[in-house]
């Protein structure tokens, strides 16, 4: 079999909150399976062909190095959006979750996003602070509650009809905004999120449903069945996601 | 003296004579706390105190290290000093040590960052050492870039303020090219030669905004660093470290301001970090007229017992007990882990209350796989977020085992053979539960902490 290839775009600017934990997750179940798996980092200044490229993981980073990586993933817009339309997977976290809309902020600025996923990202009314909170949330890609840690500053606002990642269901934590009760979203084989963690770690379920989609696709490619993912024993993981589920008070 | 002062000076007397002796606590915040409610120009009017004035050590990593450690070194040279040793960094750790201490030469302060600017505007002080900044709870913080606003802040409202700072870090110099204090700049001037770890913070230029180009890079971002558009770049130094050598016995270096006047700094601690640390406090100390020599005795005695880099014996075993607070800290510590070729058990504690930041993800950015090919390495986890640890090193081929501390890992290990080293590092609020879970053993095993190597 041809390698699982991972794109992760930006590492070097976009490296906040440990977020390049997904790529290790992404790549850890993949190899422990016995699949063979490909990092690809994609740095500042260079491009990548993502017709070859099976999971792409888009991460944020402080202020500065976010614009200099919104340049240019700008100027992927065209190349990024067909891979979203033929059900290339994507997993966005934080500021990588914003700018996959139409509009986002870049400081306190806003400005245009890349227009992939129906969504506007805009500053708190009046001088509401940062969100910053450990999440639970309940989630249609998985049984077990999702776990994370939200820290931003931007409010987003899914359009009619798209699906958020899941449901605010700790007491505390927001997710989008300040009202919706609800984090990220689903579109295609995308998944966009606030969480940190990083996600992929507390929630295993997450990472196979991402990996469970890339195969789908390249066995859709070939015109074969995808066959289904072998089941891994993740007793650490659950145990460190049930640690904070019961501590965040969640049944 | 007003009224203001003498109030609060007998309500922090009170509550300092209440604390020690009704509760048996140490007195290290509250009296300053309460006494600043009453007088919050406390620092300010109490620097009469000083004789010849202050210096605030301020940074991410090493602050408590060079804080102590420049406080030993001008006492050895016969000057009196306050200091607040236990690393009580807030404003009232600063105005109790200020309330509690004699009529003295120096005082010696170690600042959180955003506290400097309550602190320094008040202590005006002589000078400030800028140490670092890396990546540290930054849900607590925010950004770096809010971190340097508000220590460039800090010193517009202390013109005086001399700052002697790591111009190896550029995050450091981009505060000084805002700043329009008179500024000394120390450094290594050479490569270090130490393998690289995979996340580093700030490689962008604060000025302009392009990518820096390294000659080297030592670790983290520090190293000698150019930006190809604006020019930015490391200034001369003004105090450098030179002729840096590991060895198995600790580290030696030369420092000064040129290669005539440098003069030998041993020490048997280990870790890269080390060196920028002696480096920050020889040259501070050198500013303070602390004798080269004295410098040296105070380093050769030098022995905190606060968990830094502390040697301890517990149950016959021989550990390095060690403060690790972000991926920077675990990274030069598993450093020293992997270059002990040795049977190691190592353990690792962190915690997510408030002094530590309440997100764990940053474990995930610390570089756990260097230790995964080791031989005769067992790992544990403790902490109250040991989960999350035992899953990050799963991540990093490691299986770590869970535990309740220093006890349960000494149990769980008590078959293994007398050789093996152990390496306890935990974060902020971890290593005092740490230390005292293993001053109680040493004390039930009959042995005295602290000086174990």
């Amino acid at each position: 079999m041809e390698s699982l290839r991972i794109a992760h775009l930006f590492p070097d600017l976009l490296n906040l909150y440990g977020d390049g934990g997904n790529v290790k997750c992404l790549a850890k179940r993949i190899e422990w399976r016995g699949m063979p798996v490909e990092i690809v980092s994609v740095n500042h200044g260079e491009t990548i062909d993502l017709s070859a490229v099976d999971i792409v993981f888009l991460g944020g980073g402080p202020d500065r190095e976010q614009r200099l990586a919104s340049e240019q993933l700008l100027r992927m817009r065209d190349d990024l959006s067909a891979y979203v339309e033929a059900d290339g997977v994507l997993l966005a976290i934080c500021g990588g979750y914003q700018i996959l809309g139409s509009e986002w902020l870049l400081g306190d600025e806003s400005v245009e996003g890349l227009g992939i996923v129906d969504m506007v990202t805009k500053r708190a009314d009046g001088s509401r602070d940062r969100l910053i909170d450990n999440v639970v949330l309940r989630s249609p890609i998985a049984e077990r509650p999702v776990v994370g840690y939200e820290n931003h500053a931007g409010r987003t606002f899914l359009g009619q009809g798209l699906t958020p990642l899941g449901a605010v269901v700790s007491s505390g934590g927001h997710g989008n905004n300040d009202t919706d009760k609800s984090d990220g979203v689903l579109y295609r084989n995308v998944v966009g999120t606030y969480l940190h963690g990083p996600l992929l770690g507390k929630n295993p379920e997450i990472a196979d449903h991402l990996i469970a989609r890339a195969l789908e696709v390249r066995a859709a490619r070939m015109g074969i069945e995808a066959e289904p993912l072998r089941p891994l024993d993740d007793a650490v993981e659950i145990a460190a996601n049930d640690y904070m589920v019961k501590r965040l008070g969640v049944r | 003296m007003g009224l203001q002062l003498t109030v609060a000076r007998g309500i922090s007397a009170l509550s300092t004579w209440g604390l020690k002796n009704v509760f048996k606590r140490p007195a290290a915040n509250f009296p300053g706390k309460i006494a600043l409610y009453v007088d919050p120009r406390l620092i300010a009017d109490l620097s009469h105190k000083l004789d010849r004035g202050s210096v605030v050590v301020c940074g991410t990593n090493g602050k408590t290290t060079v804080t102590n450690l420049l406080a030993d070194a001008l006492e050895t040279a016969g000057m009196r000093v306050i200091c607040n040793r236990t690393g009580a960094n807030l404003d009232s750790g600063v105005a109790t040590a200020l309330l509690h201490g004699d009529q003295s030469d120096w005082a010696v302060f170690e600042s959180d960052e955003l506290w400097l600017a309550k602190v320094l505007p008040q202590l005006k002080s002589d000078y400030l050492v800028l140490l670092n900044l890396f990546r540290d709870q930054l849900d607590r913080v925010g950004e770096i870039d809010r971190i340097q606003e508000s220590i460039a802040g800090a010193l517009a409202a202390s013109p005086n303020t001399v700052i002697v700072y790591n111009a190896d870090d550029p995050l450091c110099e981009a505060i000084v090219r805002k700043a329009k204090n008179k500024a000394i700049a120390f450094g290594v001037a050479e490569d270090m030669g130490l393998a690289q770890n995979t996340v580093a913070d700030a490689q962008m230029c604060q000025m302009c905004s392009t990518m820096l180009e390294y000659a080297y890079r030592q670790y983290g971002q520090l190293g000698e660093y150019r930006c190809p558009q604006c020019g930015f770049a490391r200034p001369v130094l003004d105090h450098a470290a030179r002729n840096v050598r590991f060895g198995r016995d600790g580290i030696v270096f030369s420092a000064g301001t040129d290669d005539r006047t440098s003069i030998d700094v041993r020490t048997s601690a280990t870790g890269a970090y080390m060196v920028y640390n002696l480096l920050a406090t020889f040259t501070a100390a050198n500013l303070l007229g602390c004798p080269p020599d004295a410098f040296q005795r105070a380093l050769d005695a030098f022995d905190p017992q606060n968990g830094r880099l502390e040697n301890l014996e517990a149950a016959g075993r021989p550990i390095l007990l060690n403060l690790a607070k972000n991926p920077t800290g675990f990274n030069q510590n598993l450093k020293i882990i992997a270059q002990d070729a040795g049977p190691r058990a190592v353990a690792f504690f962190v915690n997510d209350k408030e002094g530590d930041g309440r997100d764990v993800s940053w474990i995930w950015d610390i570089d756990f796989e260097e230790l995964a090919e080791a031989d005769d390495l067992v790992v544990f986890v403790g902490g109250i977020r040991r989960n999350d640890l035992q899953v990050r090193l799963k991540y990093a081929g490691i299986a770590a085992e869970l535990i309740d501390g220093p006890a349960d890992m000494l149990e769980k290990t008590a078959g293994l053979s007398p050789d093996y080293r152990f390496y306890l590092i935990a974060n902020y609020t971890a290593l005092p539960v740490v230390r005292g879970e293993l001053v109680r053993l040493i004390a039930q095993d009959g042995g005295s902490d602290g000086k174990g190597a």
